[in-house]
């Protein structure tokens, strides 16, 4: 006899409100249904009534984690409407905090997936670490969570020291190198939560149009980094790990080799940085009527904003935001599957998911 | 440029390609949305987003559909003057959450498919959150940026 088990809106396994109703044959889940809008905040309309400034402070508040890459993402399109370029040191500087939310954003999620495996070690092991990434973001920025870095036509704040950053981003790469990685690659706990479950075909991860890791850990081989360089990624030299197993552990490697892959971005950023100024334009924008899209490769996999605008106007006609979770999280319903009731938790956390994205 | 080419070629479109601020740029003319959902299947370009737009007065709707093939952002413009358009999600099981999601904020009807509420609840109000009403006196425009936006 099958029956139906909800998980959520509220769970301890789930930090976030959303709802997973799973229907199973004894522990085996047969099939789910997401539900989700328990975050809707109406940003996209509140966009709307907010001028040029006002609308990426609140944009910075779509997302806690990727706050830096949204903001990012909608600068990039006002710059396109506004007929400006920001300079190569805020390009530079673009890199660097986007990479750094990356190490935080991939750290936190490792945290979180230990905690779900029973690892709590590892869990505070991992959070640790976050703060220590938490560390230079505010020795950069001056905050912590929301870093007002992103301006139309570069950025807010200088790093003016970029040399004095590099122990910092050798010591976190140490760390990982001596402990997160090698736990969770070879431990016996983090192999036999993780291995086999929750898999994602590469068939299914293209039908449903995955981005990010969640694609990465499933054979595809997209990071828009690499096919759509944007701020200075096309300077910088990195590999884009694909496994192909397309479980919770491929998800957990492509990960932990991300974090690798961002150090080694972030030693070129801040070696390389060029002299220069940091932004452009001044402060007021004149941006011409029409629609301009970007993309930017967050943590969690692709962020697109679509941003129109009226010549004259204060105010954007239309912000449009489709972020990674978005994308990512109906196929969740694919990766529960066949799995075991208590495994569902760990299987929904291995998208890294954010429903104040989703939801916005 | 080869795969741009032969998909404008597969879509059976004349007018060529238009690059505008990042964006590959195609109008459809009559080609039919389910039409080009399956050229894209087969060409293994990848569904992003649906983007809706408000016309001014009653002229109806854009929906810009993009798709991102081998790193480039494809954008396809279809204008509806009604309120319905056809449903791609049985070609293309990403558009399923923006499908819903359009239909609840502007009331707009994909057709030939079923809805289950995915921001709202059941029994809530569609076009509430972003369709405007053409008879509506306009907003007031945002306020202009103060010494203290300005100065950050």
């Amino acid at each position: 006899m099958s029956y139906k088990i909800p998980m959520g809106p509220y769970h301890p396994g789930l930090e976030e409100p959303y709802k997973l109703d799973m229907i199973c044959e004894g522990e085996t889940v047969q099939d789910a249904e997401l539900n989700i809008g328990f975050n809707f905040r109406g940003i996209e309309h509140l966009a709307e009534t907010r001028n040029y400034y006002q609308v990426i402070a609140l944009m910075e508040r779509v997302c806690g984690i990727c706050s830096f890459i949204h903001t990012l993402t909608l600068c990039q399109a006002m710059e396109k409407l506004a007929g400006l370029e920001a300079p190569p040191r805020a390009q530079y500087i673009r890199v660097v905090m986007s990479e750094l939310e990356r190490l935080h954003s991939h750290v936190l999620w490792a945290g979180i997936a230990a905690k779900l495996m029973g690892f709590k070690t590892m869990f505070m092991t991992c959070f640790a670490l976050r703060e220590k990434v938490m560390d230079v973001l505010q020795a950069i920025s001056g905050n912590r969570v929301n870093y007002s870095m992103n301006r139309v036509g570069g950025v807010n704040r200088d790093v003016e020291d970029p040399s004095s950053l590099l122990p910092l981003i050798d010591e976190l790469e140490r760390e990982m190198m001596r402990t997160v990685i090698p736990i969770f690659t070879t431990s016996s706990t983090a192999r036999s939560r993780c291995a086999g479950i929750g898999i994602l075909t590469p068939e299914k991860a293209v039908s449903c149009a995955v981005v990010g890791p969640t694609a990465r850990a499933s054979g595809i081989n997209q990071d828009l980094r690499r096919d759509a360089p944007y701020a200075a990624y096309a300077e910088m030299k990195f590999e884009v790990p694909v496994e192909k197993a397309g479980d919770v552990r491929a998800r957990l490697f492509v990960r932990a080799l991300e974090i690798m892959e961002s150090c080694r971005i972030l030693r070129q950023a801040l070696t390389d940085m060029p002299p220069g100024e940091i932004a452009v334009g001044g402060d007021k924008f004149n941006f011409v009527t029409g629609t301009a899209t970007s993309r930017v490769e967050a943590p969690r996999g692709e962020v697109i904003y679509s941003v129109s605008w009226k010549e004259g106007s204060r105010n954007p006609a239309r912000v449009h935001v489709r972020t990674p979770t978005y994308a990512n999280m109906p196929a969740v319903r694919w990766m529960v599957r066949g799995a075991r009731l208590a495994d569902t938790p760990l299987i929904q956390a291995s998208i890294d998911p954010c429903y104040s994205c989703t939801d916005r | 440029m080869k795969s741009l080419e032969t998909l404008r070629q597969e879509l059976g479109i004349a007018e060529p390609w238009v690059e505008n601020r990042g964006t590959w740029w195609l109008n459809p003319g009559t080609v039919s949305v389910r039409h080009v959902a399956k050229v894209m299947n087969e060409m293994h370009a990848r569904f992003i987003t649906i983007t809706a737009y408000q016309l001014p007065g009653t002229e109806g709707f854009r929906l810009e559909y993009h798709w991102d093939l081998h790193g480039r952002l494809l954008g396809l413009p279809f204008v509806i003057a009604g309120n319905a358009m056809e449903s791609i999600f049985d070609l293309c099981e990403a558009a399923d959450w923006i499908e819903r999601e359009i239909h609840e904020e502007y009331s707009i009807d994909f057709t030939g498919r079923a809805y289950e509420p995915l921001l709202l609840r059941k029994g809530d109000k569609t076009g509430v959150n972003l369709r405007e009403d053409p008879n509506a006196p306009p907003k007031p425009a945002a306020a202009a940026p103060g010494p203290k936006e300005v100065a950050k």
